[in-house]
This record gives C-alpha cells, structure tokens and sequence, in this order.
C-alpha cells in the first residue's frame, strides 16, 4: 500500500516546488510554529468564541429561564417549550415558514438556473458582464429598503401595480391586505431579492462544464432537453446542493420582507419563525421563550441540512 | 513559515495584549461621544436631527441651571414599541439613559417596571407647577397616573380628529361637517366624495395601528376592544391642581385594561361598520404598518378623509398645501363622541442615580418657555393650551385648529389608547387581526373577533 501511494506521489511532487520536499521539522520547530500559528489564528479564535460560540451558549441557556430584561432570569425548565408548543402563533409560523421555504426556494433556484443558462448562451461577453451584474443588484440592496419600495408599489390603492391592472381594465388585487396576495408579493420580494447570488453559483457551474462533454453528446444524438436534462443537470448536481443547502437555510431565517410589507399580516398569513422570536423578545420581554423559538427553529435547520445531504448521495454526481 | 522562539512568542502575546488593552475603550464602546461623560442623559425618539432640534432647548436648561449637564441622545426606531425595545436593550446593557421620552405607548410599561413616580418632587414643587397643570387638561394628566401615582407630565398630544380634502368636499357638494356629524352622516359624506370623484381617489383612508386605526371608531362607539377601569388614588393630586375643574371628581388614579373585550356587541357592531364601509369602496382596506404614505397622498388630493391630529399641520404645508385646502373636524358620534387620545413627556429611570437633576429638567420642559422652544411648529399639539392659539397655525391652517383642543374641553371623557403594559402584544394582537374582520364577508365579522379575543387574552396574560 505504501508503495502505491509512493508511486502515485512520485509524479504529482516532480513538478512540485523545492518546499514540497523539505526534510521533516525537528520537534523543537514544530513547537516554534505551532505557537507562530496560535498567534495568528487566536484573534479570530477569540472574536468566534466571544462573539459567536458565548452567544449560542447563552441562548441555550437562556431558553430554559424567564427573563424579561428588567428582572433577574427566573429558571423555568422546559416550560418555554411547552409554551411555544401550545400556541398557535408560532404552530402557524412555522408552517407559514416551512411552505414558504418550499414554495420560494423552488422558485429561486428555478429562476437562478434558467437566467444562468440564458447568460452563459452564445452572446457577447459585454452583454453577459452587463447581465450578470444586473440579475446580481437586487442582492447588493438592503432587503428593508428594497422591500419599502415594494410596499408602495404593492399598494392597494395607490400602488403603481395596481394602477397599471385598472389602466388594462384588470380589477385591482388587494396584493398586501388578503392572505393568498401578501404571501405572493413576500415570495415574489424575497425571490427578486436573493437569487443573485443562487445565480452567479449557476454561471459558475455551468461556466465549469467542458464543452467536450456536449460535442461528445451532441454526437451520439443528444441535444436540447436531453443535453440539459443528463448533463447540465447532472454535473452541475454539486453546486445545485450547495445551492439549495444555502437557500433553504436562508429562507428558514426570513424576516425583513414579511416585517417591512406586511408585519405578519393580514392575521397571521405571513407570518414566519424568525417574527415571532423577534415579537416573543423585542414586544413582549420574553427573551427567554424567544431563545426556545430559536433553539427549535436551529434544530430545524440543522435536520432540514443533514436529510440533504443524505438525499443527495442519490442525486449528485461530482463527475 | 517563520520560526519564534519562546521569548519571541511571550513578546508578541505581551504586544497583543497591550494593544488590546489601549484600545479597550473602544472594544467596551466607551468611546462612544457622551457614554459615560458626566451628565444627565435624556432619551428621544429621532434621529440626530431631533436631538439638534432640541439645541436652544438644552442651552436655555444650561442657562438656568449651569450646574447640571445635559446629553440628549436620539434613538432611532420605526415606531414607539421599536424604540422602547431600544431603551430595554439600553437597561440590559448597563446602560440606561436618566429620562427617556414616553408616548401612551409605553407609559404603562414605564410606570410599571421603569420608571420613578414623580408625586414627591409635585407635592414638593405644587406652587412651581401650578401654573403647568393650570393651563394643561386633566384627561391629559391622567393619562399618565398608575396605580395612584403620576409618572409623567404630559407635554404634548394628538387626538384622532378627522382632515379632510376641502376640494374633495367641494366636489361633493357638502360643506365643512358638524361638530356632531354622526356615522351615518360620515358614510353619506363619504359616499357624495364618491360620486363625485375619479381615478385612484378614496374617500377614507386609515391604517391598521392602535393611534388612528379602528380605536377612535370604538370609542365613539363608547367601546373598546379592551375592557377599560379606573385605579382608585390620585386625589392628592386632583384636589390640589384641579379642584375646581368640574370633572375633577371622576378623575382617578390611573387607566387599567385587565381583560379583553373583542367580543363586546357594541365592538361587532363597529367591525360590521367598517366592514361595510370598506365592501363599499368607502374606506380603503388598512394595510399593516402602512401610514408613511398618507401625508404625501393626502397633500395630492387623492383622499378624501383620513384620521390625524395637530401633527399633520407641518407635514401637510410642507407638502404644498395652503391653510384652506384642508380642514380638521371631530371624529364623528356614534353611541357617544368620546375621543382617542396620545400624548408624551418626559419620564425619569428608576435606575437613574439622578433624579433630583432629571426632575429639574422634566419640570423645566413643562414651562411655558421651553415648550415653545422645543414645539416651535405645529408638528404635534402642545398640552398647555395657551400655546394652541391662531399664531401658531398662522399661514398653515386649518381654518378650524380649534378642533384639537377643544376635543378635550369638550368631550372630557376623551381617553387615552389602550395601552397596558402589554402594549405592544396588545397591538399586535388587534391590528393582526382587524385585516381579516373589515376585508372578508359580513359572516366573517365575528369569527375575526373571536380569534381577536383568544389573541388579546394571551396578550394581557403575557409578560411584562
């Protein structure tokens, strides 16, 4: 076996630089380099341990206590996760939560892979620089500004969309005031805002893909829908995971859009996790039950990532 | 990479840790300009702007008292829940400013876990302040009394009128309202805007908040999604600055909202009201933290009547409309013409090691000068009524300013919003629901409320 490894090395380390085959370090060096490398790495040890690490360790703790800032932290054992399981606010929150990460990370990735394959077709390269920045705009705009404008252009009665509808004779859609219309314009807001970044993934992938593998295919007869179907698709399969991994997490995490248009309304429509730990905390002073929220929303995420990478042992081809 | 010896390493450590500790104050933020400087620390709702705003303000308490120094810091927030979260956020940090600026909103919250009652320095100081609460109604004072104690002394207010677009009206044919219009009197006002109108043009237009949203139309209806009490005490209070006031006797030691009362007939009967206003494209549907808009629309003439208060005034000038293009009358009568009310003012931190300085500038604030220094336009309506005179609406309008006052002199039962110390629950238990209750069909009326109900009872259960 070592042998193996050694004739498999060989080749790769010819063409190496002189360093690769630097003679082994005595202990006493080691050492001077290990503390070389605590230096370096401490700062950014100490800022994820203080400023990370603490902060999720408190709010584990803290979800087992009743504090509301202004009196001591009472300990309440698991009562905050029995509060939150009897209340219908957060039920509903969560599974506005859940169809909205379906209904919004379908539609982002779908919308992300078909611009991206649009822009990495024949055109010229100015034009494709011009597109990439643009589809990629939304995504540098704050999202509470980007939705504020939305709000106004969603506006039931003074909104330009509507007054566009009424211009064609259409009637004018209660966009922010029915339950069916807010959670469309949420989904279609935080759409516009995020893809960008899904997208700029899928130019990547595709911009990876050999051209070869097409001529080779285009050959043996395939093109179109089968070209994109069994080999677009497929080798761009790993970052299609990457990208929805990151997608999700991030839908599961909404916030600023339904806060900004809607406010969780009309009723509780639009209402998602993240709101109600912001109301359980910053309304209501029961930090204490917004921590559960979170600590239950983490495990759901981190449930949620793990069944896809385990799906996607089926699914992804890395070559 | 390079090699360090065990010297080398402990030096570089020592160097960082040096660093670290010469730039401590910036790391703990104490560098912050006025954190920690030894002064009174005032807290406002605004922006840097606000707290420029208030310059002539702090150097005239300067002037008169050059011993107490003053930071009046600005806290940002979207609205009165968003900045008292902020001022929470201040507490838990250690932090705490030494007064902060309390609206209805908050007063309840504040007078219950936050902040000191003032009843001592005003028995103290009675003479000083009797020239205050003589020129400053008691609905406004009582306001701010919990449990007995006062609080807060109110500097200023604004009460749910109702503006309206003078060309709007003139189309319609009708002219300025009655003082004691009713209901059914404002649904034909409404629909004679209607008729008469074109385009995007709405006749009512509200928004979905606990000021100005469905409140002013409960109260007149003498209900209230809230079932409202009095707390027993206040009389020292009443007996010494307000004894010949003819309501003097009913006043008491505070507002208390307990239970919820979304289930109330008078209350399904005013949601019908809406309801029906709003199927009838009369009223636009309340969008959920809407309202930025409004002055903008109204100034363009694309709505009829909305509810405001002395606030609009500046706002609506600088929008570009002269003094006779809109005018302000009551909210309309329904069971009865009672008004909703909020006002602020000052209050001083329990936790404040100041107080004594902190009721100096509170008191100060209350005095006929600096409140001209600190209200110099109409953006709001100042408590003392010898301040809400022609002069100060001179070349703005309304025609009828008296309307803001007088919504008070006469109709003293004229309340405040209900706002418990669950405030912001309370809030987002009603507007969360009143979408469903005006937009859906007649039948949907009183199931909407019934989950009101459900979501107001969990509310007053909650915390704090």
């Amino acid at each position: 076996m070592s042998d193996l490894i050694r004739a498999d090395a060989a080749p790769a380390t010819a063409g190496a630089p002189p360093t690769a085959t630097r003679p082994p370090v005595p202990p006493a060096g080691r050492r001077r380099q290990g503390r070389v490398a605590a230096l370096f790495v401490a700062p950014t040890v100490v800022g994820l341990v203080l400023f990370t690490m603490l902060p999720i360790v408190a709010s584990v703790v803290l979800a087992f206590f009743r504090w509301d800032i202004i009196s001591a932290p009472r300990f309440v054992g698991l009562q905050n996760f029995a509060d939150i399981g009897a209340d219908p606010t957060v039920r509903t929150a969560f599974l506005n939560t859940f169809g909205f990460v379906v209904v919004a990370v379908t539609l982002q990735l779908a919308v992300s892979l078909g611009l991206a394959v649009l822009v990495q077709s024949r055109m010229p390269g100015w034009l494709r620089a011009f597109f990439r920045s643009a589809l990629f705009f939304p995504l540098v705009l704050s999202a509470a500004s980007g939705s504020l404008v939305m709000a106004y252009l969603f506006n039931q009665d003074f909104g330009l969309v509507n007054r566009v509808l009424t211009g064609a004779g259409l009637p004018a859609v209660p966009w922010l005031t029915s339950g069916w219309g807010a959670v469309t314009v949420v989904v279609l807001v935080y759409v516009w805002q995020n893809f960008g970044f899904t997208f700029l993934l899928f130019v990547g992938g595709l911009a990876s893909i050999p051209r070869d593998v097409y001529e080779a295919s285009a050959i043996d007869g395939a093109t179109g829908w089968k070209q994109f179907r069994h080999i677009t698709l497929a080798l761009l399969s790993p970052t299609v995971l990457v990208a929805s991994v990151m997608a999700i997490i991030s839908a599961l995490q909404i916030f600023d859009q339904p806060y900004v248009l809607t406010r969780g309304g009309p009723g509780d429509s639009t209402r998602t996790a993240v709101m109600v730990i912001f109301e359980s905390a910053f309304q209501q002073l029961q930090f204490g039950r917004a921590a559960a929220i979170g600590l239950v929303l983490t495990l759901v995420i981190v449930a949620v990532t793990a069944l896809q990478f385990r799906l996607s042992r089926r699914f992804v081809h890395y070559s | 990479m390079a090699d360090i010896g065990r010297r080398g390493f402990l030096a570089l450590g020592g160097l960082g840790a040096a660093a670290t500790a010469a730039s401590w104050e910036r790391l703990t933020a104490r560098d912050i300009p006025g954190r920690g400087d030894d002064a009174l620390n005032i807290a406002i709702l605004g922006t840097a702007q606000d707290a420029a705003a208030r310059a002539g303000l702090v150097a005239a308490f300067r002037e008169r008292h050059p011993e107490i120094p003053v930071r009046v810091q600005a806290i940002q927030g979207a609205d009165w829940s968003n900045f008292f979260a902020k001022i929470l956020t201040l507490v838990a940090a250690g932090t705490p400013p030494d007064v902060v600026v309390v609206a209805t909103e908050g007063a309840q919250l504040f007078a219950d876990r936050l902040a000191a009652p003032l009843d001592e320095y005003v028995r103290r100081d009675a003479d000083e302040l009797a020239d205050y609460f003589s020129d400053v109604h008691p609905s406004l004072v009582e306001a701010f009394m919990y449990q007995g104690s006062l609080f807060q002394l109110p500097m200023d207010f604004n009460a749910a009128n109702v503006y309206h677009n003078t060309a709007a009206l003139e189309r319609a044919g009708v002219g300025r309202p009655a003082d004691d219009w009713t209901h059914d009197d404002f649904l034909d006002v409404a629909r004679r805007m209607q008729r008469g109108a074109s385009g995007s043009f709405r006749p009512f237009f509200w928004t979905n908040r606990l000021w100005g949203g469905v409140v002013p139309w409960l109260y007149t209806n003498d209900t209230s999604v809230l079932v409202e009490t009095r707390d027993g005490g206040g009389g020292w209070l009443w007996d010494r600055f307000y004894a010949d006031d003819p309501t003097s006797a009913s006043r008491s030691g505070g507002y208390r909202w307990l239970d919820a009362n979304a289930d109330d007939e008078r209350v399904v009967e005013t949601f019908e009201y809406l309801r029906d206003m709003v199927a009838e494209g009369l009223g636009s549907s309340p969008a959920q933290g809407g309202g930025n808009e409004l002055v903008a629309r109204f100034a363009e003439g694309v709505i009829g009547m909305t509810p405001a208060g002395g606030f609009w005034v500046d706002g609506l000038a600088a929008g570009g409309m002269g003094p006779d293009d809109f005018d302000v009358t009551f909210f309309p009568r329904g069971r009865s013409q009672r008004h909703q009310f909020g006002a602020a003012g000052y209050a001083i931190m329990q936790t404040s090691q100041r107080k004594d300085e902190a009721w100096e500038w509170v008191k100060f604030c209350a005095t006929r000068p600096a409140m001209e220094l600190a209200m110099p336009r109409p953006n709001t309506t100042p408590t003392r009524r010898s301040m809400v005179q022609a002069s100060y609406y001179s070349g703005l309008g309304p025609k009828h300013w008296q309307v803001f006052y007088d919504t008070l002199d006469r109709f003293p039962t004229s309340g405040p919003i209900p706002a418990p110390p669950q405030q912001a629950a309370v809030e987002t238990a009603l507007i969360k629901n009143v979408v469903a209750a005006v937009t859906g069909s007649g039948g949907g009326v009183r199931p909407a409320l019934g989950r009101m109900q459900r979501d107001l009872e969990l509310a007053l259960r909650s915390a704090p």
